[in-house]
């Protein structure tokens, strides 16, 4: 019985039967009409059954160079010594080009390689003919067989020649390179990878017990499939190893992953979303917060103030009062106060939200019975100049916890359970200063790339002066982290302008994972 | 914030027991000091008027004095390379610039780390010199009415304790001073001044002529009125403004009517501080009186700190309606509950280890009951505005690494914003249609807002006062910029390429309590030789399917499309029909504005409506 074979290899092994040697695969497909990459594919599937080997070989190919189609037609020394030869004496140089046809610049070049291959000189102002020209005149020289050859290939469809082809040819390879040294654009030399193909011992028995063809075909069609004909057919096998085109799915944005993370960590801790708007009073974005008016932070050189709408509504006259009294003397929260006057007119001036505190303190304003839990993510706004570290804009988490049972290791605990939620695995506490907590945190995650601790957020229980004016004497903890740092952390990225001006290609490389 | 550095070795040998380099970073993290890291610093002395500078090794030498403005390019003879010191670099902190020098760090490190904690305690020699101030510093015409004076006396300088003390006092107009507006410092050679009566007074600005600090006094022309001192004087320049609005100057003066300094702006040359000097007569003037009190509490306790021989002296300052002694280093007195205490950090703490602990961070304590104490807050501390800032000095000493991590036992059911739902189903709507998200930013202009839209400029939008840039003058109204630009950026990039951003836009609105209110929208863009109206309106309309609503086309007039490709967005759904944005075909003008040099379509709609 003999074994049934798709139609190719049955092709491929009988042509290689026939050989001793090795045969190169383009050799071999050129033989059998069929597209080389067909053939390579059968060959590394005969190649794994044991069949045949498959050998790679470096070898230099050579092709002819844009400056090298005009040199085919003739070589301008040569045009130049027939002329000398023509004449039969010295001619003037500035009489060449119009013997020759050259133009006067190609005449200028020639002068080069007459006098390299020592075919003529120069003499006051006239070219002599030499012996040595005298002799190439009856002979080829080997630059110029190159040259031909190449051009003839190239001229049969087959612009790239081995350098074996051109040995073979009688040419010397190595005379004609040492020829054409400094004609640049001549010739093109590339090392090539050849695969060369020959049947092992295995292959030839095989071949010899006889082998059939099967009908192979490309593409399973839904007519096979119908009529049965799949069954006498082969699907051609690939080569699995070649890539594919790259594809990518539509994603959303790195920085908004992390928003996504973050607010899921968050509903796992059984927190509550709330909002608040951008353009926002000083009133909510400082007063509230116990920030003294002539806080550095509130002036004009840090934070967006809005030129329209020009003010804000504040809220009730007794919260108003509160407020007032508390940045005043303390009110009835037990502080001394900032002992200044508070200026209503300044608590209405809208900005541009600088932190997502405003968030959090206008939910304890609106309901500071415990026990809450409640969280915003969301933009906020600093008067910042551009640079790879700072934009006028970033984004924030910031979460409250009113809680009868909250302390300082209840706030250091969410913070762990945060970050750990997040990634990080090592991280720490720092006291840290902020106006309106008391105690306060810095939360440190260490970075294995920089070697160091990378401070990450600020947060704290809020002070009595914030929350009573509320009439919230219950301990709030307070957080406000910012998330392009986690994100910058966490995609690696340098310049925090890559995530507001997004490279698609960067967009599609960075994956979902992370 | 400011990073000063603290020389080492100065520090070091205020210890008993000095830790180690490292240790010493670690000490300062649990204060709460941001740490830079140690760093070599060369130190440079301006001939003329003995300003010390200090510059990193990365830094270039000063080339004109900062002081006293001496140009060193022209005078390099007057600048002077003093050597080099190691310091240990950290922010200076605004609540705590009594620890931003080696005298008071080491007063805190010595309690901090001592086995037997000691309150800091300062002999004050009661007043032989007496300060008049004239009802004129606290009027229409000039107002700065409060000062606080103090006399130090045998202080043995060196350029190490200059440098310190000169960097002390910009510490304190930086955190207490408010860069001198609240309060100001002067420092002088008592020895130059005759007593015992120095005069505070308002002067007219063509008044009085004297040599500013850093002029020679032997040159002719070098006495200044405080006018010419504003308008000509490096220093005088750079602060007129705390006096815009003076008709009459603040001015000190001694007894024989030699000018000290003309508050907040310069000393006088003939008064100021040498290599020398043996005594000091020092000056805080301000707006607040609790404030120039603190400001001169940190100084002189600092320098007592600095030099243990040097002797504290007080001084009486004649208002001229009652009178006060200045320095006043009484404590403030706090009662503190050390059960709520405990609480609040969440560890156990019975009122002898809360005791414990206060001591630890330099405050004195006296047992009241059970569960109370009164602590003796140190006269130099500025941060304790309740017993709240107590607790955190407390948790402080007890070490953050110390407290056990917990979470909050009580059991709350979270929930998200239908807002954010309603982006979360649009973001799953548009990736899974293959488009990719962006996110640009929210401040625009009007040239980018409106104008390369080719839509008219509106007036509903939020107008900034101080903006940054050009670029960002205004709130976006619309995504659409941030799409193109996203194209524009991308214009090498493989086509055809799909976007979109979700996002607010924020519109003026005179009823919202902040008057503006902002809209959650999408916007969608694709770009390439098939983004045509079809394709755009083939993704829209799979968006609204998705979020439960049908899409019709209703003719449009919106300039940014091509006329007859544009088309408002009619979202419906039974009975209800509402427009909730535009879709179309760029038009090719808004194509060139953005060098855009392939066909484009686009959709913005509300998402609002649709939730």
């Amino acid at each position: 019985m003999t074994i049934a074979l798709p139609e190719l290899d049955v092709m491929v092994l009988g042509a290689l039967a026939t050989r001793d040697g090795p045969v190169s695969i383009r050799e071999l497909a050129d033989e059998l009409g069929v597209d080389q990459s067909k053939v390579s594919a059968t060959c590394f599937v005969r190649s794994g059954a044991g069949q045949v080997t498959v050998e790679e070989r470096t070898e230099i190919e050579l092709r002819l160079g844009p400056r090298g189609r005009a040199l085919a037609a003739r070589f301008p020394e040569r045009a130049i010594i027939e002329a000398l030869e023509a004449r039969g004496e010295p001619v003037p140089i500035a009489e060449l080009a119009r013997m020759t046809s050259l133009d006067k610049k190609e005449v200028g070049q020639s002068l080069r390689w007459l006098q390299k291959k020592g075919w003529a000189k120069k003499d006051r102002g006239t070219l002599v003919l030499l012996e040595a020209g005298k002799a190439a005149l009856k002979a080829t020289g080997e630059d110029e067989r190159l040259v031909a050859f190449l051009a003839q290939r190239h001229g049969e469809g087959i612009p790239g020649v081995m350098g074996a082809e051109v040995l073979a040819a009688g040419i010397d390879l190595v005379a004609a390179k040492a020829l054409l040294e400094g004609r640049t654009g001549v010739i093109d030399e590339r090392v090539r990878k050849r695969r060369f193909v020959s049947l092992t011992d295995a292959g030839r028995a095989l071949w010899e017990s006889g082998v059939s063809a099967r009908k192979q075909v490309n593409q399973l069609t839904s007519e096979l499939l119908v009529n049965g004909g799949w069954r006498d057919v082969d699907l051609r096998p690939y080569d699995v190893r070649l890539e594919a085109e790259p594809s990518y799915p539509g994603k959303s944005h790195p920085l908004v992953r992390v928003f996504q993370k973050t607010r899921r960590v968050f509903f796992e801790l059984g927190f509550s979303e709330i909002v608040s708007p951008y353009v926002e009073s000083s009133f909510w974005d400082f007063d509230a917060l116990f920030q003294p008016q002539d806080h550095p932070a509130r002036e004009m050189q840090d934070t967006f103030y809005i030129g329209r709408p020009g003010r804000c509504r504040l809220p009730g006259a007794g919260v108003v009062d509160a407020v007032r009294a508390t940045h005043e003397n303390g009110g009835d929260t037990g502080s001394v106060g900032w002992r200044y006057a508070w200026d209503r007119d300044l608590a209405a001036r809208p900005v541009l939200r600088t932190h997502t505190t405003a968030t959090t303190i206008r939910a304890l304003a609106e309901d500071p019975r415990p026990p809450r839990k409640v969280f915003c993510v969301g933009p906020v706004f600093r008067r910042e100049t551009v640079d790879y570290k700072h934009l006028p804009m970033f984004h924030q988490v910031d979460g409250i916890i009113i809680d009868e049972q909250a302390s300082f290791a209840t706030l250091l605990g969410t913070l762990r359970a945060f970050y750990t939620k997040m990634g990080f695995s090592r991280f720490q506490f720092r006291p840290g200063f902020f106006p309106y907590t008391e105690p306060s945190v810095e939360v440190f995650v260490w970075s294995e790339k920089k070697q160091d601790w990378v401070e990450m957020g600020g947060s704290g229980m809020f002070r009595p002066e914030v929350t009573e004016p509320f009439g919230c004497k219950t301990p709030v903890l307070a957080w406000g982290l910012g998330l392009e740092r986690l994100a910058m952390f966490l995609y690696d990225l340098t310049s925090i302008g890559e995530l507001y001006r997004a490279r698609l290609s960067w967009l599609k490389e960075t994956p979902l994972c992370r | 914030m400011p990073v000063v550095g603290i020389p080492v070795q100065m520090l070091l040998d205020r210890l008993d027991a000095p830790p180690g380099r490292h240790e010493l970073v670690e000490h300062l993290y649990h204060l709460g000091c941001d740490v830079e890291g140690y760093a070599t610093v060369r130190r440079f002395r301006c001939r003329r008027c003995d300003n010390l500078v200090e510059i990193t090794e990365t830094e270039e030498p000063p080339v004109v004095c900062d002081r006293c403005g001496t140009d060193f390019r022209q005078t390099p003879d007057q600048i002077e390379s003093l050597g080099t010191t190691d310091v240990v670099r950290m922010e200076l902190l605004a609540v705590r610039p009594d620890m931003f020098e080696p005298g008071g760090l080491a007063r805190v490190l010595r309690n901090y780390l001592g086995d037997a904690p000691e309150p800091p305690r300062y002999d004050l020699a009661p007043p032989a010199w007496h300060v008049t101030v004239d009802s004129s510093v606290d009027s229409a015409a000039c107002r700065r009415p409060f000062i606080a004076c103090a006399i130090v006396r045998d202080i043995h300088l060196d350029e190490d304790r200059i440098k310190v003390i000169m960097k002390l006092q910009e510490n304190l107009h930086w955190a207490l001073g408010r860069d001198r507006k609240h309060a100001s410092i002067g420092v002088y050679d008592l020895d130059t001044l005759a007593g015992p009566e120095v005069t505070y007074r308002a002067v007219g600005p063509d008044e009085l002529r004297f040599v500013p600090l850093g002029f020679d006094p032997s040159s002719p022309g070098s006495a200044l009125t405080p006018r010419e001192i504003l308008e000509q004087h490096p220093k005088g320049m750079a602060y007129s403004r705390l006096l815009r609005g003076f008709e009459r100057y603040p001015l000190l003066a001694d007894t024989a009517g030699q000018v000290l300094s003309n508050p907040p702006i310069i000393n006088s040359e003939e008064t100021r501080v040498r290599g020398s000097t043996r005594h000091f007569f020092i000056d805080v003037t301000g707006t607040g009186e609790r404030i120039v009190n603190k400001a001169l509490n940190i100084l002189v306790t600092s320098v007592a700190e600095l030099d243990p021989e040097a002797r504290l002296e007080q001084v009486e300052i004649r208002y001229p309606d009652r009178i006060a002694v200045t320095p006043d280093l009484s404590p403030q007195e706090v009662v503190l509950d050390t059960t709520s205490t405990a609480r609040r950090i969440g560890v156990d703490l019975d009122r002898e280890a809360v005791s414990r602990l206060l001591r630890r961070m330099g405050h004195d304590v006296r047992p009241m009951d059970a569960s109370h104490l009164r602590v003796l807050v140190p006269a130099f501390r500025n941060d304790i505005m309740h017993p709240v800032d107590l607790v955190e000095d407390v948790a402080i000493a007890y070490g953050y690494d110390n407290i056990e991590p917990a979470l909050v036992p009580t059991l709350t059911v979270g929930a998200p914003l239908a807002a954010e739902e309603a982006a979360e189903t649009t973001r799953r709507a548009m990736t899974g249609l293959g488009f990719l998200e962006v996110i640009t930013l929210i401040l625009s202009n009007e040239q980018a807002n409106y104008d390369a839209l080719r839509r008219p400029r509106g007036d509903d939008h939020v107008r900034i006062e101080n903006p940054i840039s050009v670029d960002q003058t205004l709130v976006r109204t619309t995504l659409l910029p941030g799409i193109l630009d996203t194209m524009a950026i991308n214009a090498n990039h493989p086509l055809p390429q799909s976007v979109f951003e979700v996002g607010n836009v924020t519109l003026l609105d005179p009823e919202a309590e902040t008057g503006a209110v902002e809209h959650r929208r999408v916007a969608a863009g694709i770009i390439g030789p098939r983004a045509d109206y079809a394709a755009i309106r083939s993704a829209c309309q799979a968006l609204l399917r998705e979020m439960g609503w049908a899409l019709e086309g209703d003719p449009g007039d919106d300039p940014v499309f091509v006329p007859g490709r544009g088309a408002r967005v009619l979202a419906t759904r039974g009975a209800e029909r509402i427009t909730v944005g535009v879709m179309g075909e760029l038009h090719p003008e808004v194509l060139e504005n953005h060098k855009l040099v392939h066909p484009a379509a686009v959709f913005e709609i509300d998402l609002e409506p649709l939730w």
